[in-house]
């Protein structure tokens, strides 16, 4: 089982030259660049849509300035996801 | 089982040439001026006087929207006269994005950095020049870089963060955030395209009635890109005259 | 591998042929020994043809409807608004008239209302005051006539009353005649027979 294990592990070894290992390490931390990234803003973007349907339930007559405001803060918060996407985006195939 | 072959990434990004030079992104460019100024000379053609139908409906509307939507939320009436640079670029943006969800299309036009960037460059560009125009250099840039209401001492830090705001992040995370938008949503598209296609066509007959799951996903996602390209857009607008009215306006 | 949403697919293999600048074009589909290394370029970083287009077609975009497009749409709404807004104008004039108008056939109304009240209000005075005369004419006639009955009836009683005393003076004179046998006073009988008569009238 031991020897099995040996064989396996030298095998991988083998297989895996340094481009690759790069590629992989990448790859992988490609998915948590756009993971972490993606945490913030998804908060915040909930936390900012919540707070306006509640500004325009309260103030109807208000609506489509507290919109137009919404759409902005959405437009900024949501920059950061989208930097986090252009990483993975970088990471992974550039 | 079944293995899923991604394609490499410029397989669904990047177009051989029709002609020397030419590829799809420019055939959308391209087609996107004609089809905005054919709207817009069927609407100039129509008799004003008649209750708009047609061609000139749709560019009466999307006159009113970007006055009534975007330049008098952001910059308020004496910002009309930036009526035709937004609508242009609103229309610009707008018809570049929608091919990504039109079959034999299938590309958002801005899911190439080009576009967008050159879009964000020439923003920048405008809403100083407007700054400068309006402010003079040096008002321009002390009201950019002191703003007012600031304690002196403040400014050692204000400073720094302004001028990086203002002059380069402000048309960096323009450009990104179209380009970034666009591209996740044609990136997944083709990814369930390609799911539903591998499954309708696995070897094991188990397998192909579950194509239809990533099908009206992607049904979904199309409908959700009609959405996307529209929201884009008006905010690249919008932005736009933000920074506009900002840099014309600094007390606002 | 088709790719349904990418391209123009003919067939089952990816029939995307990439841009070739440095034999990228081969690259999808190499030989499992060469791997797929040169990518092509970064996807993320512009291309010089595609923003020359997309540029340019902007820009020409841009200047056909700054200069021509966007002034003659936005002309004609104006037009049509400033049309809509003289419609309007005109509409709200139209009704102040009609109110106007209105106004004045009701102040007519209450004049004629009021004119109308007058005379029956006069015609009432008329006929009352008339009826009134009427009334107070019969009245007289009524008084004149009671007033004459009853002259009438004094006059009547008073001459039953001579002819009474007449008969009662006779009798008494007749009776005192046979009684005494002698012509009675008539003057002293009248007295008398006046005083009983006065005395039960009296009663």
């Amino acid at each position: 089982m031991e020897a099995l294990a040996k064989i396996v592990a030298k095998a991988t070894e083998a297989a895996v030259d340094p481009a690759d290992a790069k590629n992989q390490a990448a790859a992988a931390s490609a998915g948590y660049a756009y993971g972490l990234a993606a945490i913030g803003p998804g908060i915040g973007i909930g936390y900012l849509v919540g707070k306006a349907v509640e500004a325009m339930a309260r103030q109807p007559e208000a609506a489509g300035m507290v919109r137009t405001t919404m759409f902005l803060g959405i437009a900024f918060t949501e920059a950061l996801a989208l930097i986090g996407f252009v990483v993975f985006i970088l990471l992974k195939f550039a | 089982m079944i293995a899923l072959e991604f394609p490499p990434i410029n397989a669904i990004l990047r177009w051989q040439d029709v002609a020397p030079s030419f590829n799809k992104i420019a055939i959308i460019a391209v087609l996107a001026t004609i089809i905005g100024c054919t709207i817009f000379a069927m609407a100039a053609r129509a008799d004003a006087r008649k209750a708009p139908r047609g061609a000139r409906n749709l560019a009466e509307t999307s006159v009113e929207f970007i006055e009534n939507g975007v330049i008098m939320q952001t910059m308020g009436r004496d910002g009309l006269g930036w009526t035709p640079f937004l609508l242009t670029l609103f229309l610009f943006i707008y018809l570049c994005n929608v091919p990504g969800i039109i079959p034999f299309f299938q590309m958002p036009a801005t899911a190439r950095m080009a576009i967008p960037g050159a879009l964000a460059l020439m923003v920048w560009v405008v809403y100083n020049g407007a700054g400068i125009k309006h402010q003079g250099f040096g008002g321009y840039f002390k009201s950019v870089l002191f703003p007012p209401g600031v304690p002196k001492a403040l400014y050692v830090l204000v400073t720094p963060i302004e001028f990086i705001s203002a002059i380069i992040v402000r048309p960096f995370s323009l450009a990104v955030r179209l380009f970034a938008n666009m591209l996740a949503g044609h990136i997944l598209l083709v990814t369930f395209a390609l799911l539903s296609e591998s499954l309708f066509q696995a070897k094991d007959k188990i397998l192909i009635p579950f194509g239809v799951l990533p099908m009206f996903m992607l049904i979904f996602l199309t409908g959700f890109e009609v959405l996307v390209a529209f929201l884009q857009a008006y905010i690249f607008t919008i932005l736009t005259a933000v920074y506009i009215g900002g840099a014309v306006h600094p007390e606002h | 591998m088709a790719t349904a949403v990418v391209t123009l697919s003919g067939g089952s293999v990816v029939s995307v042929r990439l841009a070739s600048e440095k034999g990228v074009a081969a690259a999808p589909r190499a030989e499992e020994g060469a791997e797929p290394k040169d990518m092509g370029p970064n996807p993320i970083s512009p291309e010089l043809k595609e923003l020359a287009w997309g540029f340019g077609s902007f820009l020409v975009f841009l200047v056909i409807m700054r200069l021509f497009l966007v002034p003659k749409v936005r002309k004609g709404m104006a037009e049509r608004y400033d049309g809509i807004r003289a419609d309007l104008e005109g509409a709200d004039a139209a009704k102040a008239d009609a109110r106007a108008e209105v106004a004045k056939y009701e102040a007519a109304l209450v004049e004629v209302r009021a004119e109308v009240a007058k005379r029956v209000d006069a015609a009432r005075v008329t006929l009352d005051s008339e009826r009134g005369e009427a009334i107070a004419a019969a009245n007289r006639r009524i008084a004149a006539k009671k007033a004459e009955a009853e002259a009438a009836a004094v006059a009547e009683r008073a001459a039953a009353r001579d002819q009474i005393s007449a008969a009662v003076t006779s009798v008494t004179a007749t009776a005192t005649s046979i009684a005494v046998g002698k012509q009675a006073d008539n003057s002293v009988v009248t007295q008398a027979v006046a005083q009983a008569m006065q005395s039960t009238g009296a009663r």
